[in-house]
C-alpha cells in the first residue's frame, strides 16, 4: 500500500512538475478560446467598428418605416427564448447602434443606379429593394458590399416578411397593438415524466450525456497513452529491474494507473474550472439554460462513471504498453481500445429511446460499454438499483482483472528482450508469472 | 546461517535452460564472486535472489529464511542494464529509491545527501539524471542500491562503465561494507576484479556450476604450475612441448603453462642456456587462466 502510494506520488509530481504539462495546460484553453472568441469578435466588429449604412427602397413610407422598425428590433430569438420578459416588438428598445436605415421611396432605375454608385463610393454599405413589384412575388433584393456575412440572410428576411404582413394587416385595419398579439410566438415547454413526477427537462440530459462521451474518449485518448508510455519507459530503462527488487509488479501497476490517472484529472479540472469561469457569466444571461435540471444522482453517477471509465480503459492502455516494445506497435493496438467506444456510441440512440428495453438492460452490464450507456440510462431514466449495482460491481472487477493480468504480463514481458510475444506466449507469461 | 543459500535451483525460458540445479552457499561477512562467461546464467541467478523471477525447482534461503518479499528490505540490488528515470533530479531519485525500501522521507534525504557527499555528487544532486556522465550515473543507481543499509548487497556488474579512478572509490566502499559485516555478491566477467576482491568464487557456465568454493583454495588446486619468464635471447626453450603446455606472450614478459609432470627445474636450466634470464617466477594460475580453462573444457 505504501509503495503504491509512493509510486502514485513520483508518477503524479513528476509529470505535474514538468514544463510542457504547465505550458499545455495554459496553452490549451488560449488557443481553444483563441479559436472560439477570435472569429466571433472579428464578425461582430463589423466594417472597423462603424455602423453599417442601409438604404430601404419601397413607394410605401409606412412599409419603410415598419422595415426599420424591424430591422432595427433586436434579435427576435432572445425574445423566444425570454418569454417572460417578451414585449411587443414595436416596444422594442431599437438597438440604434446596429444600422443606420434611411427609407427611400423612389424604386426607380436611376435611383438604383445612384444607389449602386453610393455603395462604390462606400457612402452607404448597401440597400434593400422592395419595389411593389417585388412586393407582389415576395422577392426582396439585398445588394451590398458584402451581401454574404454582413447580415444573416434569415433576420434579414424574417424582418421583411413581418414588416410587410404588418403592413397589410394595418390596410385592412388591424392595429399594432393586434398585429403584435398575433406575432406572439408560442413557446414550447417539454416535460419528463420521472416515477409519477412531471419535471421540466430541456435538453439538459443530452447535454450531460453528450458531455460524458467527449469527455471520456478524450480523456482515455489523451492519458491512455500517457499511461502506456509510462509502462514503456520503464521497460526500456530497465528500471523495472531495480523497481522489481523493492516492490510487486502489481503494486507499480496500481501506483502508475492512479499516478498518471490523477495528473489527467488534474489537467481536465483545471481546464473545466477555467473554461466555467470564462464561460458563466455569459451563460446566466441565456435564462433558458438556467432551467436545465441536473439531479444530484445523475451528477453523482456521472462522475463514478467517468471514472471509472477511464481507469478501465487507461489500464487496457497499460497492459498494451506492457506487451509492445516501443510506442508505434502500442498505437496499432488501440483500436481494442477505441473500438468498444465507438460501439458503445452507436448503441447509444436507441438506448435513450428505450431505456428499459432488454437490450439497454444488457449492454449497460458490460463492463467496456457501461461507463457510457449505465449513465446514459440514469441521466435519462433512472433504472432499478439493482441493475447501477451489478453493473457498477463488474466494471470494478474488471479494472481489477484487468490490473492483475497487465501486473503480471509486465512482470515477465518486461524482462523478455526484443519481439512482440505472441498470444500463446502471453498465455504462457501468465503461468509463469504466478506470485 | 549462510547469508544466502542455493539448493538445485533450476529456471528454464521455454526449452532454454537458463540455471541448472545451481547450489552454492554465501557466508555472512564475505566477498563472493559469481563468475561466468555471458549467458552463463549469472544474472538469471541473481534475479531469482531477489524474487524478480521464480525459479522452477530448488530452494533460495536468504539470511537463513526461505526467500520471502520482506527479505528485499535487506537486500541492496544493482542492475547489470542500469534502470534510473531520466527525467528526475538525482536527489528525488535516491529518496525515491530509499522510500520504496521503507525509509522515512526526512533519513532518507538525510543519508542521500551523505552518499552524495561521499561520492562526489554533490554539487548534481538537484541535476536531471540525464545531464550527467555515465559514470556519475552509475554511481547514482550504485547509491540508490545501499541507502538503506542491506545486510545483503547484489551487484551485478557493478563496474562496467566506470573509469580506474572511479572504480576504485566503488571498490573501496564494496570493501568498507564488507568490513561492515555485510555480505556482497558481485556477479562479473572481469577475472582481474573478482580475483583482487573475492573470498570465494561459483564459476558457471550454461547455468551449471563449475568450480565452487574459496578462492585460494581454488587457486592452489591448481598448483605452481605457472611460471612468469623475462628474458632476452634465444626463445626456443618454450617450444619444448616436454616441459611447456602453452604459453602467453604479454610482451614485456612471458607466462607459461608448464605441461604435466614437468619440473619447472628443468625449463629453468634450458632457457639458462640459450637466453638471458631477467626474472623467473613460480606461480599460481590467475583466476582468468582457471576460468578459461574451465570453460574451454566445459564447452568441450
Amino acid at each position: 500500500m505504501r509503495n503504491t502510494w509512493l509510486i502514485i506520488k513520483r508518477e503524479y509530481l513528476e509529470r505535474v512538475r514538468t514544463r510542457s504539462f504547465i505550458v499545455l495546460t495554459l496553452l490549451l484553453p488560449a488557443i481553444v478560446g483563441g479559436a472560439f472568441i477570435l472569429p466571433m469578435k472579428i464578425a461582430t466588429m463589423k466594417s472597423g467598428g462603424k455602423t453599417p449604412h442601409l438604404v430601404v427602397v419601397t413607394s410605401s413610407r409606412q412599409l419603410g418605416e415598419l422595415a426599420r422598425i424591424q430591422l432595427l428590433a433586436k434579435d427576435r430569438s432572445d425574445d423566444e427564448e425570454d418569454n417572460s420578459t417578451a414585449k411587443s416588438s414595436s416596444e422594442n428598445t431599437p438597438d440604434k447602434d446596429k444600422y443606420v436605415i434611411d427609407v427611400d421611396t423612389q424604386p426607380s432605375d436611376a435611383e438604383r443606379a445612384a444607389l449602386r454608385d453610393r455603395i462604390t463610393t462606400g457612402a452607404i454599405d448597401g440597400y434593400i429593394w422592395l419595389s411593389d413589384e417585388a412586393i407582389a412575388q415576395r422577392k426582396a433584393i439585398y445588394s451590398g458590399r458584402n451581401a454574404t456575412d454582413f447580415m444573416d440572410k434569415s433576420s434579414l428576411s424574417r424582418a421583411l416578411t413581418r414588416a410587410i404582413a404588418e403592413q397589410q394587416l394595418a390596410t385592412r385595419g388591424v392595429t399594432n397593438q393586434q398585429a403584435d398579439d398575433l406575432f406572439k410566438p408560442v413557446k414550447l415547454d417539454m416535460v419528463r415524466m420521472e416515477n409519477g413526477l412531471e419535471s421540466k427537462a430541456s435538453g439538459g440530459m443530452f447535454f450531460l450525456i453528450f458531455g460524458m462521451v467527449m469527455l471520456l474518449y478524450m480523456a482515455v485518448i489523451f492519458y491512455g497513452v500517457s499511461v502506456m508510455r509510462s509502462v514503456l519507459e520503464e521497460k526500456n530503462t530497465r528500471i523495472l529491474e531495480v523497481l522489481l527488487s523493492s516492490t510487486t509488479s502489481t503494486e507499480l501497476m496500481a501506483g502508475k494507473l492512479l499516478g498518471v490517472g490523477a495528473v489527467g484529472l488534474t489537467q481536465m479540472v483545471i481546464w473545466m474550472v477555467m473554461a466555467g469561469s470564462l464561460a458563466l457569466p455569459s451563460l446566466a444571461m441565456y435564462p433558458s439554460l438556467s432551467e436545465i435540471h441536473i439531479s444530484p444522482f445523475a451528477l453523482a453517477a456521472f462522475v463514478v462513471f467517468f471514472l471509472l471509465g477511464y481507469l478501465l480503459y487507461s489500464a487496457i492502455y497499460a497492459g498494451i504498453g506492457a506487451m509492445v516494445t516501443t510506442e508505434q506497435e502500442g498505437q496499432q493496438l488501440q483500436i481494442i481500445i477505441v473500438l468498444p467506444l465507438v460501439v458503445a456510441v452507436f448503441v447509444m440512440g436507441p438506448i435513450l429511446r428505450a431505456p428499459d428495453s432488454p437490450i439497454a438492460v444488457w449492454t449497460s452490464m458490460i463492463p467496456f460499454l457501461s461507463p457510457l450507456l449505465m449513465f446514459a440510462r440514469i441521466a435519462v431514466q433512472p433504472p432499478p438499483a439493482w441493475q447501477i449495482a451489478l453493473s457498477l460491481v463488474l466494471l470494478t472487477a474488471t479494472i481489477a482483472g484487468i490490473l492483475l493480468l497487465c501486473a503480471r504480463i509486465y512482470r515477465v514481458g518486461v524482462l523478455m528482450y526484443g519481439k512482440r510475444p505472441t498470444l500463446p506466449e502471453i498465455v504462457k507469461w501468465l503461468k509463469y508469472a504466478k506470485t | 546461517m549462510n547469508a544466502v543459500e542455493l539448493r538445485n535451483v533450476c529456471k528454464k525460458y521455454d526449452e532454454f535452460v537458463a540455471v541448472d540445479s545451481l547450489s552454492f552457499a554465501i557466508p555472512p561477512g564475505k566477498v563472493y564472486g559469481l563468475l561466468g562467461p555471458n549467458g552463463a546464467g549469472k544474472t538469471s541467478t541473481l534475479r531469482m535472489m531477489i524474487g524478480i523471477i521464480i525459479p522452477d525447482a530448488g530452494d533460495i534461503s536468504v539470511l537463513g529464511e526461505p526467500f520471502r518479499r520482506a527479505h528485499t528490505e535487506q537486500i541492496g540490488y544493482l542492475p547489470e542494464e542500469r534502470g534510473l528515470y531520466r527525467k528526475m533530479k538525482v536527489l528525488d531519485h535516491l529518496m525515491f529509491f530509499a522510500e520504496l525500501k521503507g525509509l522515512s522521507r526526512a533519513e532518507a534525504k538525510k543519508r542521500a545527501l551523505q552518499w552524495c557527499e561521499r561520492l562526489e555528487l554533490s554539487k548534481w544532486t538537484g541535476k536531471k539524471v540525464e545531464e550527467l556522465s555515465k559514470g556519475m550515473q552509475q554511481k547514482v543507481q550504485f547509491i540508490g542500491a545501499l541507502l538503506h543499509e542491506p545486510q545483503l548487497i547484489i551487484m551485478d556488474e557493478p563496474f562496467s562503465g566506470l573509469d580506474p579512478s572511479n572504480a576504485i572509490v566503488l571498490k573501496d566502499v564494496l570493501l568498507e561494507l564488507k568490513k561492515a559485516g555485510k555480505t556482497l555478491l558481485l556477479s562479473t566477467h572481469r577475472m582481474d576484479q573478482a580475483e583482487r576482491m573475492c573470498d570465494s568464487i561459483c564459476l558457471i557456465n550454461r547455468g551449471r556450476s563449475l568450480l565452487e568454493g574459496d578462492l585460494r583454495q581454488i587457486k592452489s588446486r591448481f598448483g605452481m604450475r605457472n611460471v612468469q619468464i623475462k628474458y632476452e635471447g634465444d626463445s626456443r626453450f618454450l617450444h619444448e612441448p616436454r616441459l611447456v603446455q602453452s604459453f602467453n606472450d604479454y610482451g614485456n614478459y612471458v607466462e607459461v603453462r608448464l605441461a604435466p609432470e614437468a619440473d619447472p627445474q628443468e625449463l629453468l636450466h634450458l632457457a639458462a642456456s640459450g637466453a638471458r634470464l631477467s626474472r623467473f617466477e613460480l606461480m599460481e594460475p590467475s583466476l582468468e587462466e582457471i576460468f578459461l580453462d574451465a570453460v574451454g573444457k566445459s564447452n568441450a
